[in-house]
């Protein structure tokens, strides 16, 4: 277990910089999960700290020491790669015991912790295979056991379930947080996919254009999230968005002219977005503020539907547990639950309900 | 519920029995292209082969005797008495093999370096050796010659060494290009790396063994160019000892190899085939994989 340091961390490459003056701390033991769209430098900060990609400025420190010069080896940690790169001529055996061997273990030794880590991810019966003869699923368990073996104080998830299917996806998320569980090793996850971030880590960073948009709790960012851009990227489906204006009374007036009871302390005229999560609005009246709307789309999931609905020109999605037995074109009322709703500077994005 | 089945498909007259009907005459007509192509092919190896066991007169007697009589071996002991065969094999192999080594040294720095960085006039040399497969051969004659004998190179394995390697580079080097970023993508390098190798380490450990086939590939191609080749070494090469199996079978001819000489003239050629032949077989399989590999993903 270690600590991470990111101390005002630059990366340039030639005159574009992808990453400006970042920083950020992680402590020991803790799964830590770097999330944003693609470009948004999550990746490269990820390398950086493995030591694959040079620092243009800063410093990364890995439990107190700076490793900014120092080799991906000496580092001491571990890297689980999007693409699995496995060693296509060694078996599963060879994979997962090749840091171990370069250390001048003993052979005996390797595969002592060969089969202890293969055991653990049931992996044990597919040691003589080559990687070509194995599923994507089990591909990707092998690079995650040649991690384990090394026994590292860091390890570095890079967008590790990407390439494979929903189910099994879900299936090493379970297994991934389960590891973390038992081991306790500091862990650095970088993920495009917000439910990956929200369901494994301690902590989310959220990252757009190289700089962090806001960190903490996956549940605090999702309910307080700082920005709008925090706000959408969380949560599927996204938050509802609507731009409208602080009118004299104190109300939200929204572009189609609908008026909702928000924003009392907020200076008249200033432009704003209204955002509202999509399972915070009901069909039925539960107290909330009540508008009439046509329903324009209907997304049976299961266990929940969603519904499009036209409100003025706005579209709002809604999601509600069970089914409706409402028709698209049908005119319904909705209840948007006040204390759930946010509003952000339309200009800058920042939220202003804090 | 009860199950019917169509009388048409049960009785195998359904519109698949047609397409089965189709396929099997696309089938026939395909192996019976492949047959008349091999023939094509492998008759004249066959006539090469058969006429090394037999005597002139029984190859010239009409019409043709496709089965020998008699597997006769004079022809294998006498060649040596009209041309040093064995000395030309060597030669030749001496020089296949060196100009293989350093093409396959040679287009596996140079690929690599093209497939994993990018630098100023990369674009630039990359048209270069495009445009270098272009130019037809023959008008490398003058110039290179010229180069050569500036050198000091006129005569001496070294000159034609360098030449076959040459020739083979843009070929060697765009071939190991595309297999370098086909089959080693670069994380697998990263991996090595965070597991606790140099970059040599790296290259040695994991690069090398990944590339084996297409080294394989640019290793046989250019020993095979070279082996088979008759302009240069009889250009570049003026000493009798010194030449190789293509330009000494060259001189047989003009010796009566055509005529007088036939069966040792075959046999010659069937020993100037058989160490390429060796070659081939022992790397076939590797062949085949470094040339397909970087075709599909």
């Amino acid at each position: 277990m270690s600590t991470i340091s990111v101390r005002n961390v630059t990366k340039k490459y030639g005159a574009v910089t992808a990453i400006p003056d970042l920083s950020l701390e992680v402590t020991k033991g803790e799964f830590i999960v770097l999330v944003g769209p693609s470009g948004c430098g999550k990746s490269t900060l990820l390398r950086m700290l493995a030591g694959l990609e040079s620092i243009t400025e800063g410093e990364v420190a890995i439990d107190g020491e700076v490793v900014n010069n120092m080799m991906p080896r000496q580092r001491n940690i571990a890297m689980v790669f999007q693409s699995y790169a496995l060693y296509p001529h060694m078996t599963v055996a060879g994979n997962m015991g090749f840091s171990l061997k370069l250390d001048g273990a003993d052979k005996a030794e390797v595969a002592e912790r060969v089969n202890e880590v293969a055991k653990i991810l049931a992996l044990d019966s597919l040691l003589d295979r080559k990687p070509a003869q194995l599923s994507g699923g089990q591909r990707q368990r092998v690079a995650m056991g040649r991690s384990i073996v090394r026994d590292p104080s860091v390890f570095l998830f890079d967008e590790p379930l990407s390439n494979l299917d929903a189910k099994l996806r879900v299936q090493m998320r379970a297994e991934i947080k389960s590891l973390h569980n038992r081991l306790g090793t500091t862990i650095v996850y970088v993920t495009h996919d917000q439910i990956e971030a929200m369901t494994m880590a301690d902590r989310i960073v959220v990252m757009n254009a190289g700089t962090i948009e806001q960190v903490g709790a996956p549940l605090d960012l999702y309910d307080q999230p700082a920005n709008r851009f925090v706000a959408e990227f969380l949560g599927s489906p996204s938050m509802n968005l609507i731009d409208g204006t602080i009118s004299d009374s104190g109300t939200v007036v929204l572009g189609s002219g609908l008026e909702l009871p928000l924003g009392a302390s907020l200076r008249a005229g200033a432009e704003v977005t209204l955002g509202i999560r999509p399972e915070y609005i009901s069909l039925s009246d539960t107290g909330g503020m009540k508008v009439r709307c046509m329903v324009s789309v209907i997304e049976p999931t299961g266990p929940a539907t969603i519904l499009v609905v036209e409100m003025g020109d706005e579209k709002v999605t809604i999601e509600v547990t069970g089914r409706v037995a409402h028709r698209v074109g049908d005119f319904i009322d909705i209840w948007m639950a006040k204390e759930h709703c946010h509003l952000f500077d339309t200009s800058s994005g920042i939220r202003l309900d804090q | 519920m009860d199950a019917t089945v169509n009388p048409a498909v049960r009785q195998g007259q359904g519109i698949f029995s047609r397409y089965r009907r189709v396929d099997t005459i696309t089938k026939l007509t395909v192996i019976a292209a492949t047959v008349i192509a091999l023939i094509y092919i492998l008759l004249p190896i066959f006539w090469m082969l058969k006429s090394s066991f037999q005597t002139a007169a029984e190859i010239k007697q009409l019409p043709p005797k496709w089965i020998p009589d008699q597997i006769r071996l004079d022809s294998y002991q006498d060649i040596n008495l009209l041309i040093p065969i064995w000395r030309y094999i060597f030669n030749s192999i001496y020089v296949s093999a060196a100009a293989a080594l350093l093409a396959t040294l040679i287009g596996t720095s140079a690929a690599y370096v093209l497939s994993r960085f990018r630098f100023p006039g990369m674009t630039l040399i990359l048209v270069t050796i495009l445009v270098t497969q272009l130019i037809p051969p023959i008008t490398r004659v003058f110039p290179l010659y010229a180069l050569i004998q500036d050198a000091g190179l006129l005569n001496t394995y070294t000159g034609l060494i360098l030449s076959y390697a040459g020739f083979s580079l843009p070929f060697s080097i765009l071939l190991l290009k595309g297999y370098f970023e086909s089959s080693c993508p670069p994380e697998i390098e990263e991996a090595a790396l965070v597991d606790g190798c140099s970059y040599i380490s790296t290259f040695l450990r994991i690069i090398l063994p990944i590339s084996l086939p297409g080294l394989a590939a640019v290793t046989i191609f250019t020993f095979l160019n070279a082996w088979n080749d008759f302009l240069w070494a009889s250009l570049l090469l003026n000493s009798s000892e010194m030449k190789t199996i293509q330009v000494g079978i060259g001189d047989l001819t003009a010796e009566g190899g055509g005529t007088r000489y036939v069966s040792m003239f075959m046999a010659a050629c069937v020993l100037a085939t058989v160490p390429a032949l060796i070659m081939f077989i022992f790397v076939q399989r590797w062949l085949v994989s470094g040339l397909t590999s970087g075709s599909v993903k």
